[in-house]
């Protein structure tokens, strides 16, 4: 049943695919939750294939966290209705949906050791003891932790307690899964390493999950799709390389990875493509090449676009270098990768900027 | 020498102010107590002998217990639902209800024991009411017997069984709940497996504390009780009344702080509260630990899995109807709740206006004859006064030396040391007050300053010393010692770094203890009843006698003007402590009790 989507897709073929013979496990539809007279989220309509790893992404306040906590079902929306394998859930309850739930600060437990931590949703789902006991320990063995069963959460490290968290939500074989902010309290490298176990229990227990957060690599990394929401309505849905490839708007742009938004820069934006109204170019740092300004021409001419510059700043950072370079009023960020015998360009130095006119990208604003 | 130089210079050395006035003023004596209590050198029990063969005595002893028993257990109960819909209630209201909570802590007890005879007296106001709707036609004996004794001491000690409650309930994560309920636990399980476990160190502390307190309890029981509610304070205070044999006073007291002590070591009382750190599981005591339930509930629980197993399935998707009802019945209960600690002082407010010559409610004409009486009455004026000047003193006095020994406290690096002297310098305010007032008297005759206003002043500190103590170390212990560091990194000394960064971090928690310092000293009658000597009238100690014996709404006019002063404190409190920031409130809670 599990359906992986790995390739890059486009928006039509998604949509097409929404359609197709997957069926929908989460479905919202025209959902609207108001605090007082701010909706929080409006007019959600999203769908959720069985076997998906969705990502909300989204700033602070866009009302990711509020899709999360409707889908959970610790607030009703006030408008719509959420369809979980086909029940309307709008009115029901947290306590009698079947879900697993990953929270920011783990909720674990302080008084509870491991393994009644991970018995606890078992036992309210009235299994007797000795299945719990069988389930508890296959489960700590999955989890590489048979040797904690007996500790208490505050025992453990944040990265053996988010793995306590993961197990808790994953014993009782819910349908689905919900990630609140899952990697938010780790360090980097935990993280990383974090972010790949997850993505192979994903792969392992094939479950639905929906992951909320604002940490666009996290989404990137783990996603099958992500859902970017902007003030409590969705700005894009789409696979992590379309989204990041072809962003339809400025913010998603900007909200996933840098941009360079060409909003009048001074020169002529060269595109194979028509720009569509009540849009602006854009190009990515790292799609952009520097050079000294008596550089030869390159191969292929026609296909590029070239304007020199004025080096404004340099940033080192480890495997590349950010320059700032100034065209006229516009500053644009190049990024490139560093070279052993590469050359560094220095500050206030003129230079040539370069980009294949088939990376412009055009977004509404 | 030298060595007394690097004891000096250590943190610890901060407290030998705050010990040598315990020590001298109560520390001696209580052990000299206990030996005079044994006939040392010779060494008898003949004294605790004979307090176990009367039979009144051990009636007595076992009636306090029970007594204190009794109304700890009213307190749990409507102290535990009260707290947790304060905590549930949303953020304004939550610091209003706590606000309302507070007022009555820090009314004095006197003023409010006398509000309860104005209610429950023979011309009280249900009597009056009764009798005026026709419904009675001589007056219920509502008064001077258990029950009035259970509804002056729990309306009492209740602030002191919600505040920490309230305090613990605040540090439980939220997400908990939300966590259990997620996972399939009905609210009612979700609160009794994950809520009412973690909130049980604050009922725990909560209890032993109203016990202790209870145990100790002279004024509400001697005012509202009959003769058969005697409890062992009162016993003693007449011991010490009529004869005045120490040894067998000292046999007394010890058997009540016996009692005190076997149910502080067996219970705990965590009087810090550092919940924070993620409700670990700290150093439990016994009881808890081995718990013979533990096997019951696993077994009861194991009977229940089919009906769960059922359950689950019956009700997966089903939509709920959310009652209100519940909302309805806690509503109903915070505010019955608010009335009981409210109305009284209410009533003794209007009381205050009454225009009739003796206890009468409601007052047939308001006037102002009692303030008048009050402020035209030197007696009650120098008592007054005095009062004042001793309470500053005591402030002033137990504030620095507290302040010092709280610093020196959280700066020792031995954390059992840490504990034992905690332990030791929080005694006057654990014991049964009693027991305090006889140690410290003991402690003045020897330094010959009973009767004096010096004496009062060092017997008023050691437990005012306490307050500051508890207060202070729970701001310090919030305090970022990094900070201190960082002063130092820019070249401040160690006096500059204390002035001029710690001081103003930590001046909420002083001005606090200093408030409390204040209070304490304010309130208290039993201690200055027994060293005040002959000389000396406080002003609560002519209030006691006032109401012992005449009873005239004069004394509503002193309590009322009393009742002015914590809504004053709390202005200064709110001033210097919500106005810093309002995430601070479970430290002022803390620090509240």
């Amino acid at each position: 049943m599990t359906v992986y989507i790995r390739n890059p897709v486009s928006l039509t073929e998604v949509n097409a695919l929404e359609q197709s013979a997957v069926p929908a496990q989460i479905e919202f539809r025209k959902v609207t939750k108001m605090y007082g007279r701010v909706a929080a989220v409006k007019d959600l309509s999203l769908t959720v294939r069985r076997g998906e790893f969705l990502t909300i992404l989204g700033p602070s306040g866009s009302g990711k966290t509020t899709a999360l906590m409707l889908l959970a079902g610790f607030v009703a929306p006030n408008e719509g209705d959420i369809l979980i394998a086909g029940n309307s859930v709008a009115a029901v309850p947290s306590y009698r949906r079947d879900q697993g739930i990953v929270f920011q600060s783990y909720a674990l437990f302080p008084h509870l050791t491991v393994r009644r931590n991970l018995e606890f949703p078992l036992e309210m789902r009235g299994m007797k003891a000795a299945e719990r006991a069988a389930r508890v320990d296959r489960m700590l063995e999955r989890v590489h932790l048979e040797d904690f069963g007996g500790r208490m959460p505050s025992q453990l490290s944040g990265g053996q307690q988010q793995r306590v968290a993961l197990a808790r939500a994953l014993i009782a074989d819910p349908p689905f899964l919900l990630l609140d902010e899952p990697l938010g309290a780790l360090d980097r490298n935990l993280r990383e390493q974090m972010q790949v176990e997850m993505k192979s229990l994903h792969k392992e227990f094939g479950i639905t999950t929906i992951c909320v957060t604002h940490d666009q690599e996290e989404a990137l990394t783990l996603s099958d799709r992500i859902v970017v929401m902007r003030a409590g309505r969705i700005e894009q849905t789409d696979a992590p390389e379309a989204l990041y490839d072809r962003p339809a708007t400025c913010f998603v742009a900007k909200f996933l990875g840098e941009a360079n938004i060409l909003e009048n820069p001074g020169f002529t934006v060269e595109s194979d493509a028509a720009q569509p109204f009540g849009t602006v170019a854009m190009i990515r740092p790292e799609r952009i090449c520097i050079s000294l300004p008596n550089a030869p021409k390159r191969a292929n001419a026609d296909q590029w676009q070239s304007v020199s510059g004025i080096v404004d700043e340099m940033i080192y950072c480890g495997p590349l270098r950010k320059y700032h370079v100034r065209v006229g009023s516009t500053v644009l960020i190049v990024r490139e990768h560093v070279a052993s015998e590469q050359q560094t360009f220095r500050l206030g130095s003129e230079v040539r900027i370069h980009w294949l006119r088939c990376d412009v990208r055009f977004v509404s604003l | 020498m030298k060595m007394f130089q690097t004891v000096g210079r250590m943190p610890i050395g901060l407290t030998v102010p705050a010990f040598t006035i315990l020590f001298v003023v109560f520390g001696i004596p209580i052990i000299l107590l206990f030996f005079t209590s044994v006939n040392a050198p010779a060494f008898s029990l003949a004294n605790y002998q004979a307090f176990f063969s009367h039979p009144a005595n051990v009636r007595v002893l076992l009636q306090t217990i029970e007594i204190s028993i009794v109304a700890t257990g009213i307190c749990v109960i409507i102290g535990y639902p009260t707290a947790y819909l304060i905590v549930a209630a949303p953020k304004h209201l939550r610091v209003a209800l706590v606000v309302l909570v507070i007022i009555p802590y820090l009314t004095s007890a006197l003023a409010r024991t006398y509000a309860w005879i104005v209610i429950l007296g023979d011309r009280g106001l249900i009597n009056h009411m009764l009798l005026d709707l026709g419904l009675i036609s001589s007056p219920l004996p509502l008064i001077y017997n258990r029950t009035a004794v259970y509804i002056g001491m729990v309306h009492i000690m209740l602030p002191m069984m919600i505040l920490p409650l309230v305090s613990v309930m605040m540090g439980i994560d939220k997400s908990l709940m939300a966590a259990a309920r997620s996972m399939g636990a009905r609210p009612l399980t979700a609160f009794w497996r994950v809520f009412f476990q973690l909130s049980m160190p604050g009922v725990r502390s909560g209890a032993v504390l109203v016990f202790v307190l209870c145990l100790g309890f002279y004024i509400t029981p001697a005012a509202l009780g009959g003769l058969p509610d005697a409890m062992l304070s009162t016993f003693i205070a007449s011991q010490v009344s009529t004869s005045f044999n120490i040894a067998r006073i000292a046999a007394s007291a010890f058997v009540l702080l016996a009692v005190a002590v076997i149910m502080l070591s067996m219970f705990g009382l965590d009087l810090s509260h550092r919940q924070g750190s993620a409700g670990q599981p700290a150093r439990k005591p016994w009881l808890s630990r081995r718990s013979p339930f533990g096997a019951l509930k696993r077994w009861v629980n194991e009977l229940l899995t089919p009906i769960r197993a059922k359950r689950w399935i019956d009700q997966l998707y089903r939509a709920g109807g959310d009652s209100h009802w519940p909302k309805i019945v806690g509503t109903v209960f915070v505010l019955l709740v608010m009335f009981y600690l409210l109305f009284p002082g209410l009533v003794v407010v209007i009381m205050s206006f009454s225009a009739g010559t003796f206890l009468e409610f409601p007052p047939s004409g308001l006037s102002l004859q009692w303030y008048r009486s009050f402020f035209g009455d030197p007696s009650w004026r120098d008592a007054a006064w005095t009062s004042i000047q001793i309470a500053v003193a005591v402030a002033i006095l137990s504030t620095i030396v507290g302040t010092l020994a709280a610093y020196g406290l959280t700066r020792t690096t031995f954390p059992r040391l840490r504990g034992f002297l905690t332990m030791l310098i929080l005694t006057p305010i654990t014991f049964p007050v009693i027991v305090v007032g006889i140690a410290t008297y003991l402690g003045l005759v020897k330094l010959g300053l009973l009767g004096s206003n010096t004496g009062i002043v060092l017997g008023h500190s050691i437990g005012a010393i306490g307050y500051v103590v508890v207060i202070v170390s729970a701001t310090l212990a919030n305090f970022d010692r990094r900070l201190e560091d960082a002063a130092k990194s820019m070249r401040a000394g160690p006096f500059q770094t204390f002035r001029r960064v710690t001081l103003p971090l930590v001046r909420p928690g002083i001005i606090g203890g200093a408030v409390f310092a204040f209070l304490h000293s304010f309130d208290e009658v039993v201690i200055t009843s027994l060293i005040g000597g002959l000389s000396i009238r406080t002003l609560p100690l002519k209030m006691w006698e006032n109401i012992r014996h005449q009873i005239d709404p004069t004394i509503a006019a002193v309590a009322t003007l009393l009742m002015l002063l914590p809504v004053l404190w709390l202005m200064v409190l709110y001033v210097t402590w919500w106005r810093s920031k309002l995430r601070e409130q479970p430290a002022l809670l803390n620090s509240a009790i």
